[in-house]
């Protein structure tokens, strides 16, 4: 099972491919990866090949959107998608990109543009 | 890794319902208000994917000027909690959150949420209770709260907190975003961080309830009760991966009233030797410790667990489902699922295997009827708290707990930080708090965090499951001390990048998952008779002697258990 991922590290876009073994024995209660999400798949990569990879995951029942990512092209979320061979994953959006495909997804975040120059996000989170 | 200086009035960890409604009533008594959040807040913890149920009784409705049962009394709404808990609730808790809910959803009301009004709610003696989904509740007091005015600090994993003496006057923890390992300085503190259900391997509760927070409090001097009470939600998918804790099953069968067949591998309905009368539709409690009880004694399915089929129905009923249901489209699409092909499955008379999976924590951080921990400086309130459902938690409760102890937390850390402001709040355990959060980024060889994640959520599912015996908590109990010897020290992190290191971060959960597993087994060796959540395979007679609340506390550096009886104030038990 061939994963073909791009990932945003250190401000670029980079290119990384992950075989994925057999499923079977890897205690996920499959036989082939296509009943796995792409969540587990990138949750075992993290695991086994890759101990840098961010990915975002809390509900893994499609409820939070924290997961979203830009799956063979199309905004998904990923703990709802099942996996297949060549897969293509993504940042949802490069210009949210924070770290590998964990994107701004939050909803109580400033707007930097909101913030003086000259203070970090940080030090807007101080006592009013 | 900086150290900052100012301090707010009131810091709240975590961002679910409980602590969305804390900042809030906090921030209105005019109080700075934090809210610090493991993920993203209204993007993490159990509210969102709540059923939606706010069990509220039918009189509080009725005084909002809304259609309900009025028959339904507060006094019935206690009697149903506290008899569905098996008699082991705090009475005072149970009594704070019937007679604070009307006002609660009144508030609701005022904000302009959308709900609906419930007809039927499985294991209440009334159709009370109404309906928000939990996706539209965690978004309606996320909104609420950024306009009260509360600030946020997001994707911040609370690890320890400040302490000055006896006071807790903050909190340290790891900012994922970055890396720093900062200090939030606050004159209260409330702890609002959800259950400790990510802690087994098979669960409906998203991935971060780790129970930091039970942690956290108990080596801050407050008290545990009850953790060997977790609650198992039967008949939830195991396999495939992908649909691994959903709870879809039992949502087609028995908690709609839908009368689905529990079987074993002979085919037997098991359920008789438990209920004969209700069978599938027992409480929620009965029914996993009755398919948990099958896989124990070699009866259970292939892959663990027990039988769930619907082949005695008539397709049609099948058929006719989405439409009596809220959350079910008509083309089976259900949360982020299309459950076409189970449901085609089940059509054509194949049974699905279903097996309890751990849903809700009923043991946690000791509180009174105001929210105080006996620590000064810290507050608890929602899931994150024990007690208030006794050995079982009807459905719909733990909407009216997070929204009634949410409010008192937020009242009660506003006012406690009025007191507290003046004084000095320099924590004298920074240094300690520091180095156990950093420990596993600074070690470089030894045990990857995420696989002793894995052994101790083996270890919570073979011994601290719905069914018990004193011979695998004791074994269990045997593997925790060597583990804690052996590979906590060694977790290391494999990777130096400061940015999202998922290995640090699982670390952390590991020290946390010690603690609430620790906890558990000290309850459950100690409670040597089964009563709800807690089934005892070796003493299976039903229970009437005196009953006793488990309190864990954290004495010269170890966790030590005690007992104190349970009281019956409102309630008395027959
Ligand atoms: C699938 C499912 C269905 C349910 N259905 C119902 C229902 O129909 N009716 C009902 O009454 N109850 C239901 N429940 C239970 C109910 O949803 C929860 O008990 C309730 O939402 C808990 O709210 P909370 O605010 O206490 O915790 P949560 O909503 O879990 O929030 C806890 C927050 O704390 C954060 N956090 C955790 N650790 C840390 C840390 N170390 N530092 C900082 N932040 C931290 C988390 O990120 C999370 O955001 C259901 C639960 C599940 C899992
Ligand atoms: S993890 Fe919540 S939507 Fe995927």
């Amino acid at each position: 099972m061939l994963m073909h991922l791009t990932l945003f590290r250190d401000g670029e876009l980079r290119p990384l491919d992950i075989q994925l073994p057999p499923p079977a024995g890897l205690g996920l209660g499959i036989d082939s990866w296509e009943g796995a999400s792409v969540s587990t798949a990138l949750q075992y990569a993290q695991r086994v090949f890759e101990p840098n990879l961010g990915y975002s995951l809390s509900c893994r029942r499609g409820l939070c959107k924290l997961c979203a990512m830009r799956i063979d092209g199309e905004v998904k979320l990923a703990c709802t998608v099942p996996l297949h061979d060549g897969i293509r994953i993504e940042p949802a959006k490069p210009k949210l990109a924070l770290h590998d495909t964990v994107v701004e997804l939050s909803l109580v975040r400033e707007k930097p543009k909101r913030i003086k120059p000259g203070r970090t996000l940080e030090q807007t989170a101080q006592p009013q | 890794m900086s150290e900052s200086s100012s301090a707010w009035d009131v810091i709240v960890l975590g961002g679910g319902a409980a602590g969305l409604v804390a900042a809030f009533h906090a921030r209105q008594a005019g109080a700075s208000v934090l809210v610090v959040n493991k993920g993203l807040v209204g993007r993490s913890g159990a509210t969102i994917t709540s059923g939606g149920g706010v069990s509220i009784a039918g009189q509080s409705l009725r005084a909002l000027g809304l259609e309900a049962d009025a028959s339904d009394t507060e006094e019935r709404f206690l009697q149903d909690t506290i008899v569905a808990g098996s008699w082991l609730n705090d009475q005072q808790l149970v009594e704070s959150m019937v007679t604070g809910v009307g006002e609660e959803v009144g508030r609701l009301v005022d904000w302009g949420i959308k709900f609906t009004i419930n007809r039927r709610a499985p294991g209440h003696s009334s159709g009370r209770g109404i309906h928000v989904s939990g996706v539209d509740m965690q978004r309606a007091l996320t909104r609420i709260a950024v306009q009260a005015g509360v600030s946020f600090r997001e994707d911040f994993q609370s690890t320890q907190l400040l302490r000055r003496g006896a006071e807790v006057v903050g909190v340290l923890g790891l900012d994922r975003r970055t890396g720093a390992v900062d200090s939030l300085y606050g004159h209260s503190t409330v702890i609002a961080t959800g259950g400790a259900t990510s802690n087994w391997s098979l669960r409906t509760a998203p991935e971060e309830l780790s129970g930091e927070g039970q942690r956290m409090a108990v080596e801050a001097g407050a008290t545990l009760i009850d953790m060997e009470m977790t609650q198992f939600l039967p008949c939830c998918l195991a396999a495939p991966a992908i649909w691994r804790g959903l709870q879809f099953p039992w949502i087609l069968g028995p908690q709609s009233g839908v009368h689905a067949w529990l079987m074993n591998r002979f085919g037997e309905r098991f359920m008789a030797r438990w209920d004969p009368t209700r069978m599938e539709l027992a409480t929620r409690d009965m029914v996993s410790a009755a398919c948990a009880t099958e896989v124990y004694e070699g009866r259970g399915s292939p892959n663990g667990g027990v039988y769930l089929s619907w082949k005695h129905l008539p397709n049609d009923i099948i058929d006719h489902f989405p439409s009596m249901s809220r959350n079910i489209s008509a083309d089976w699409q259900w949360e982020g699922f299309d459950m076409t092909p189970l449901v085609e499955r089940i059509k054509q008379g194949y049974a699905i295997e279903v097996a309890p999976a751990a849903h809700f924590s009923l043991g946690g951080v000791r509180v009174d009827r105001g929210t105080h921990t006996g620590v000064p400086g810290l507050f608890a309130c929602g899931e994150a708290t024990g007690a208030m459902h006794g050995a079982n938690r009807l459905s719909g409760n733990a909407g009216a707990q997070v929204l009634v102890q949410g409010r008192v937390a937020g009242l009660a850390a506003a006012h406690d930080a009025r007191q507290r402001r003046a004084r000095d709040r320099l924590a004298d355990n920074h240094g300690a708090a520091f180095s156990a959060t950093v420990a596993p980024f600074e070690k470089r060889d030894g045990i990857a965090p995420f696989e002793l994640k894995e052994q101790l959520s083996q270890l919570a599912e073979t011994s601290l499951g719905p069914v018990r015996t004193a011979e695998s908590i004791a074994q269990a109990q045997t593997a925790l001390a060597d583990l804690k010897n052996s590979a906590l020290p060694q977790l290391a992190c494999r990777t130096r990048d400061l940015m999202w290191n998922r290995d640090w971060s699982d670390a952390l959960e590991c020290q946390a998952a010690f603690t609430v597993l620790e906890s558990a087994l000290l309850g459950a060796a100690g409670r040597e008779h089964s009563i709800g959540a807690h089934q005892r395979h070796d003493h299976k007679a039903t229970y009437s002697g005196p009953l006793t609340h488990s309190l864990i506390r954290f004495d010269a550096g170890k966790l030590v258990r005690h007992t104190t009886p349970v009281a019956f104030p409102f309630l008395a038990r027959p």
